[in-house]
């Protein structure tokens, strides 16, 4: 099983060790080991950890649309853990980590930052909120991930990105807040 | 004509025309670097602006606020912002956002160019 997301707490609960989970035919097969990184809070370190991260799908042979949406998730996953949820505060880390299997792309990142609700992150698309500059983050990770799925307190998200699936970036119905 | 890190500024007959010139507009410094370009770019009153996307590959929401920054800095000065040559698959970031409604999009800077020189004549 994948390690599980906290129900509660500031703290990211990353993997450490690599894990063994049970295949959908029966016998178990070993899965990719989890990498994981400690990020300060600065958006040029998003950079060398996107530039292994690419390297990885492109050598299992992800195709360009896989990447490109792995990519933005990432970065919008980490740029909001940076500048909403720590604040930009130099003092705070995020955690990342990232297990990259043939079939599929399964990204977690935490903060130190103070949590927030999901759902209650106004719509972008609607008229109202069109000419608002902020807000779109989520909503692109949702569209261009197969699951995302945040923490109870907010402080951590965790992504999949299946190869079998097709890359259309328009959210997956049931996955909208 | 203006040249800095991140676009590249001509002027086409009272149309300004800035093409981005990066693969990714991702850290810090090029998100600085771009947003304060964009701003830049709205200090003439009224200016119309064409930016051309051609060449890049990547962005994320955070340059999205910064075009919708300038959009809104244009068109309170009377100005306009169009977009133009846009990749594929950023397109579809416009349309996922539904920022598509806000900007005006042309598949190509000729036919923006075309457009808003047009619409300067009938105006005229």
């Amino acid at each position: 099983m994948p390690p599980s997301l906290p129900k509660e707490g500031r703290g990211p609960s990353v993997p450490s060790h690599p894990t063994e989970t049970p295949d959908a035919a029966g016998p178990r097969r070993r899965e990719a080991c989890w990498t994981e990184e400690v990020l300060p809070t600065r958006l040029t370190a998003i950079r060398e950890s996107e530039r292994k991260v690419l390297a990885r799908l492109a050598a299992l042979g992800y195709g360009e649309d896989h990447c490109f949406a792995v990519r933005l998730a990432f970065e919008e996953a980490l740029i909001n853990a940076m500048k909403h949820g720590n604040r930009m505060d130099p003092s705070r880390q995020v955690r990342l980590a990232y297990r990259i299997s043939p079939d599929r792309v399964e990204l977690r990142v935490a903060d130190e930052g103070a949590g927030f609700r999901p759902e209650c992150v106004p719509d972008p698309t609607v008229d109202e909120n069109l000419q608002r500059p902020c807000g779109r983050g989520v909503m692109l990770m949702r569209s261009y991930m197969d699951e995302v799925i945040y923490s109870a307190n907010g402080t951590e998200v965790r992504m999949v990105k299946y190869r079998a699936s097709p890359v259309r970036g328009f959210p997956k119905s049931g996955r909208r807040c | 004509m203006v040249k800095d890190n991140i676009i590249h500024v001509t002027d086409r007959n009272g149309v300004t025309v800035a093409r981005i010139c990066a693969e990714a507009i991702l850290n810090e410094t090029q998100v600085q670097a771009f947003g304060q370009a964009l701003l830049a770019l709205a200090d003439v009153p009224g200016r119309r602006v064409i930016l051309n996307f051609l060449g890049l590959q990547h962005l994320t929401s955070l340059a999205l606020g910064g075009l919708i920054r300038l959009h809104k800095r244009l068109a309170e000065s009377g100005g306009e912002l169009c977009l133009a040559d846009i990749d594929p698959r950023i397109y579809e970031l416009f349309s996922i956002t539904r920022l598509d409604r806000l900007f005006r999009i042309f598949d190509r800077e000729e036919e923006a160019v075309a457009a808003l020189l047009a619409e300067g004549r009938a105006g005229a």
